[in-house]
């Protein structure tokens, strides 16, 4: 056995707090251990080939590469030992960066910690056996996740590369969020003049596969070949049929709220979103349904000239198989309602939250784009918005900053001054966040050319008088109380991850924060993988970012899926469970706790039944490892007695 | 062994606490250097004999984290080992370990604040539990033997 | 007795042998035995002598059809094997019989003298003019029986309606003792027991669940949880390896204990670990052929533990 051991110095990020060359020399002792050396930064070039030099010139068939974590730098230093002739499972790293030096400030404490970290490494990898995984087909077919702008991107991307993708929304319609923005900041531009032609594009790509108002209902399988079960609900409506003729909605006799206007306005039971929908194909919300609540109506199925009703229509569940999954569910704005009493929580018909004033904005909106007020239809002189509800509040639980609020902010008091020139907007803020492009210029206008008063601190109350608002708050620079008589009040409400996403993580088995947004595989490296291979993340569901940032995020998500599915075959992980059939007693405990079905009965000539590992599914979890008694399957990397040398080790 | 000098053996799994550690590291949160942390894929992984295996050898403390239950990577790893290495937390006054020595817990990978947390905590219960000196006197004890 | 030999030859009708007891004339005590043909089964006896938990040779014989007279506590072995897949119901017929509770025979021995005959008689077992009440050399596992009634039975022998022998009573002896000791007096009191042990394995061949048998992990190198010396450290990892993988298994039907020949109270650990099993997640071990063992399995909603700190 010959072992090198690499003691990495990271600079001083390691060097600092740990004495490398004391680490050296105590590996010297080391069984096994033939060769050892401090490298100033091992993961650039001359310190990798300082790896393969040793390896070379002194034979080493196994290497300790002791730095940072595993986690950052573990594929980097398997592909310097393979290129030094080695396998590349024969490496193991040892964090004394993340696990030691960056947290122990007493060198003497750090260097001993990392003296024992090294040996547990050793111990580990002179019981380390070559490695190889196996190859497994790729399914060359793509699936994304909500569509709006992040999924159009990602969907368009990966299709304009061949790939078919099937898109799958749970609304009527594609567009998300952005559909419903009047204008964007900082350019002002047109928000469905950009997105619509980009909707149109997706439902008319050849490569596109689009299934609206359905949602991911199971999935089974891993990277490169996933099965999903997707469910389409019923929606009363065939949508091969429907014109979109609108003639439905029109005779509908049922109301319903206009979700698409944020609940300003009505809409129908039977109803298109909007007249750029897409698909445009009606829908049938069953809970406000005079044929569904009352039992008799009729109505729509009467006038449709296409005959697209159906009563009876029920879920259909659509699978699919895929290589790779983007997940782009977006996000929800926060609902103050429940959490700010002092502002009335929603009682008072003149305070609205920000997506409500795009709709009145908006000239698709259900005020034709002219501000009116909701309680008498006025337009508001005197409109105030709130920076920052339902973000950086921990008293609300939410801490984290919705990073678009100042800018959406700023451009609503530009265009309220657009629509109504003697109006005059107030802004209370916290800090004016505005670090994208032209952003500070743009928050800037907004005070100076468009004349924004804007007031720093939080406003405490808000109470009715005499058809206006008094806006209680405070002046926190000028040190002074303010009162301000509003006509309308406007309440930049934070970004929270889209309802139900933690339940679809748990599906597809990624992870998520404690405001289920999904967490990124890595905070730099890997910002658009997840922990699980071959999902993808694109967009707010990540974390709240505005829309550059969210189709940024979308086309390397979709990069990384035209990489991956650019491949025929996928090496698999080695680090699978592999049973010792001599030595299997045939009782199966493996497979009752195996979450993947991997395990299954061999039968041995002599009509012996013994376990047996289908590696393309295993995932290498270990947990068969601990229910078989003798321990005869075993993971690989990750054998009882390499854990138990570690173990024996650190206590030395 | 003086009150200091305790050692600590940590299971973690690669994707939720040891992420979460490593994020304590890259933020430089100070943590009590006694902890030892063993890589696992899974805490599904984490046999409760490792556990059992470090108290005999010498081990003062023992800490298990993994994914929060829901959270697994691989699905039901942890919630396997919740079963697991709930058996053994309470099996260890009549094994005559005193069970203050034990905990397992849930560090996601973004906790890293609360990972610190953790092992602050920990290295003060073990540290406290050991204090008296005897069950340590019984580990060097059996060492010789 | 009749009735037994009786119901054991029917039983062989479908059966290729019938798993039972008889008497030994050289120990005074009944032994076991394996009945092939009718013949065979005229020697069946069964009384409190019949100690022996006769499921231990049921996974061996997993190819074959199997009866076996079986006691209320050794049925729960079979259901456990049956619940654990190691044999299939369909081919054992138990012959649950009526336990009037089982005699610890090396305190017979105590009482009369090795190698006399034990007689039972109606709540005592006489020798030769002396007697004993039966109560006095009970096996510990007999006190507050829970199940005198087989959970399975395809024949019965004396009506099975179970009894409890005799009440639980207090811990006494040994259990008392060890229920008052602080952890640091447990921690030296097991040293001290594990250091008796010499590694015999005769815990593990008497227990019917321990089926892994040459590959035990007591004892190999692969896994290499402890070396093969008889010191206490090593001694009490194989030991802690066997009542690890006993949990949610055992069945305590005290047959290691009473196998060990230095006499290490196994069953303080292993009833422990059955008592906060059932605690836990509401399962004792060999009463439900259709249950899953807890530690295969999980219930997400209601399993609690763990967090914190």
């Amino acid at each position: 056995m010959r072992i090198g051991v690499f003691v990495c110095q990271c600079g001083t990020n390691i060097a600092a707090t740990v004495a490398t060359d004391r680490v050296v020399e105590a590996a010297r002792a080391m069984l096994g251990v033939i060769h050892a050396e401090s490298i100033q930064y091992t993961c650039s070039d001359p310190g990798q080939r300082a790896i393969i030099d040793a390896i070379q010139q002194k034979d080493l068939t196994r290497v300790v590469m002791a730095g940072c974590s595993p986690r950052m730098h573990e594929t980097t230093f398997r592909r310097a030992v393979q290129r030094g002739g080695m396998n590349p499972f024969m490496l193991e790293m040892v964090n004394i960066r993340e696990h030691c030096s960056w947290i122990h400030p007493d060198i003497d404490q750090g260097t001993l910690k990392a003296i024992d970290l090294v040996r547990k490494g050793v111990a580990r990898v002179r019981r380390q056996a070559p490695l190889s995984g196996s190859t497994v087909p790729v399914t060359r077919a793509a699936l994304v996740i909500g569509g709006g702008v992040a999924g159009i991107q990602a969907a368009l991307d990966m299709a304009d590369a061949g790939i078919p993708v099937t898109l799958v929304e749970k609304g009527p319609t594609i567009g998300g969020n952005m559909a419903r923005l009047d204008k964007t900041f900082p350019t002002l531009d047109c928000s469905s003049c950009i997105l619509t032609p980009r909707m149109v594009e997706v439902k008319n790509h050849d490569n596109i596969k689009l299934i609206v108002n359905a949602e991911v209902d199971q999935v089974r399988g891993h990277i490169g070949s996933f099965e999903v079960d997707i469910r389409r609900k019923a929606t009363c409506v065939i949508e091969q049929k429907c014109t979109g003729c609108m003639i439905c909605q029109e005779k509908c006799p049922s109301r319903a709220p206009d979700e698409f206007n944020a609940g300003m306005g009505e809409s129908k039971a039977i109803s298109i979103a909007f007249p750029q929908a897409v698909p445009l194909v009606a829908g049938l919300r069953k809970e406000h349904c005079r044929q569904f609540v009352k039992g008799r109506c009729g109505v729509c199925q009467k006038v449709c000239p296409a005959d697209a009703i159906d009563y009876e229509q029920e879920d259909e569940i659509v699978s699919g198989a895929f290589g790779a999954v983007v997940v782009a569910t977006g996000y929800d704005l926060y609902d103050w309602t429940g959490s700010y009493p002092t502002y009335g929580m929603g009682r008072y018909p003149d305070v609205i939250t920000s997506m409500q004033y795009e709709r009145l904005l908006s000239a698709s909106g259900p005020t034709g784009g002219h501000v009116r007020r909701p309680s008498d239809g006025a337009e508001p002189q005197q409109v105030v918005f709130i920076s920052c509800i339902g973000s950086r509040d921990e008293s609300v639980g939410r801490p984290q900053c919705c990073s678009v609020g100042c800018m959406y902010t700023a451009k609503q008091a530009i265009l309220t001054k657009e629509h109504i020139p003697d109006s005059q907007s107030y802004i209370f803020y916290i800090d004016i966040r505005a670090a994208g492009k032209g952003y500070d210029e743009f928050s800037r206008r907004a005070q100076t050319e468009f004349g924004a008063l804007y007031i720093r601190g939080r406003v405490g109350k808000i109470y009715p008088r005499g058809g206006k608002l008094i806006v209680m708050g405070t002046d926190t620079l000028a040190g002074e109380q303010v009162e301000i008589e509003a006509d309308l009040v406007v309440l930049a409400t934070g970004l929270t991850a889209a309802r139900g996403a933690g339940e679809l993580a748990r599906k597809l088995n990624i992870s998520y924060d404690g405001y289920e947004f999904f967490t990124e595989g890595h905070p730099k490296l890997k910002p658009v993988e997840t922990n699980t291979g071959g999902v993808f993340l694109a967009g707010a569901c990540q974390g709240p970012k505005d829309i550059p940032a969210t189709v940024a995020q979308a086309s390397a998500a979709a990069a990384k899926v035209i990489g991956l599915l650019s491949r025929g075959e996928l090496e698999t992980s080695p680090v699978v469970a592999a049973v010792d059939r001599n030595r299997c007693v045939g009782c199966f405990k493996c497979r009752d706790v195996c979450p993947y079905g991997a395990v299954e009965q061999e039968q041995l000539p002599g009509g012996r039944a013994v376990a047996h590992v289908i590696d393309s599914l295993c995932q290498g979890c270990g947990l068969c490892n601990v229910a078989c008694p003798p321990s005869t399957i075993s993971l690989k990397g990750y054998t009882d007695n390499q854990l138990i040398a570690e173990v024996v080790e650190v206590l030395r | 062994m003086s009150k200091e000098n305790v050692k600590i053996v940590g299971f973690l799994c690669n994707w939720c606490s040891y992420a979460g550690a490593d994020m304590a590291g890259t933020a430089r949160i100070r943590q009590p250097a006694q902890l030892r942390i063993v890589r696992l894929p899974c805490t599904g992984r984490v046999d409760p004999l490792l556990i059992l295996k470090a108290f005999q050898e010498g081990a003062d403390g023992v800490l298990v984290s993994g994914c929060h239950p829901g959270d697994c990577h691989y699905n039901e790893g942890n919630y396997h080992a919740r079963r697991r290495l709930e058996v053994l937390a309470r099996m260890l006054p009549a094994l005559g370990i005193d069970p203050a020595r034990f905990h397992y817990t849930w560090v996601s990978a973004s906790e890293g604040a609360r990972w610190a947390e953790v092992v602050e905590s920990f290295t003060g219960q073990v540290k406290q539990a050991v204090g008296g000196g005897s069950v340590s006197q019984t580990n060097e004890v059996d060492k010789m033997v | 007795m009749d009735d037994l030999i009786a119901t054991i030859k029917q039983v062989l009708a479908e059966t290729d042998m019938v798993l039972g007891w008889t008497r030994s004339a050289a120990a005074g005590v009944a032994v076991p035995a394996r009945f092939h043909t009718p013949r065979e089964a005229e020697a069946a006896v069964f009384d409190s002598t019949c100690v022996h938990n006769l499921a231990v040779h049921l996974p061996r014989l997993k190819d074959r059809r199997v009866g076996i007279v079986a006691k209320g506590c050794d049925v729960k072995s079979i259901v456990q094997l049956i619940a654990e897949r190691e044999i299939e119901r369909d081919r054992v017929r138990v012959i649950g019989v009526r336990c009037p509770g089982m005699v610890d025979v090396k305190k017979a021995w105590r009482c009369f003298g090795f190698g006399k005959k034990v007689e039972d008689a109606g709540g005592q077992v006489a020798m030769e003019g002396k007697t004993v009440a039966r109560e006095e050399i009970l096996l510990a596992k007999c006190r507050g029986c829970r199940d005198a009634v087989p959970v399975i039975r395809d024949a019965a022998v004396g009506g099975v309606q179970g009894q409890s022998v005799a009440a639980a009573g207090e811990l006494a002896g040994i259990r008392k003792r060890f229920a008052s000791m602080s952890v640091d007096e447990r921690r030296r009191f097991w040293r001290d027991q594990f250091s008796r042990c010499i590694r015999c394995y005769a815990c593990r061949e008497a227990c019917p669940l321990c089926f892994c048998r040459d590959v035990c992990a007591m004892q190999t190198r692969e896994p290499h949880w402890t070396g093969g010396g008889v010191d206490a450290r090593q001694s009490e990892m194989a030991q802690l390896i066997r009542i690890s993988h006993m949990a949610g298994r055992c069945t305590g039907c005290e047959e290691c204990e009473r196998a060990c020949p230095v006499g290490i109270p196994l069953m303080l650990l292993l009833e422990e670990q059955n008592a906060l099993i059932e605690e836990l997640f509401g399962y004792r071990a060999g009463t439900d052929p259709e249950a899953t063992p807890p530690l295969l399995t999980f219930d997400a909603g209601k399993d609690a533990g763990g967090g914190g700190l």
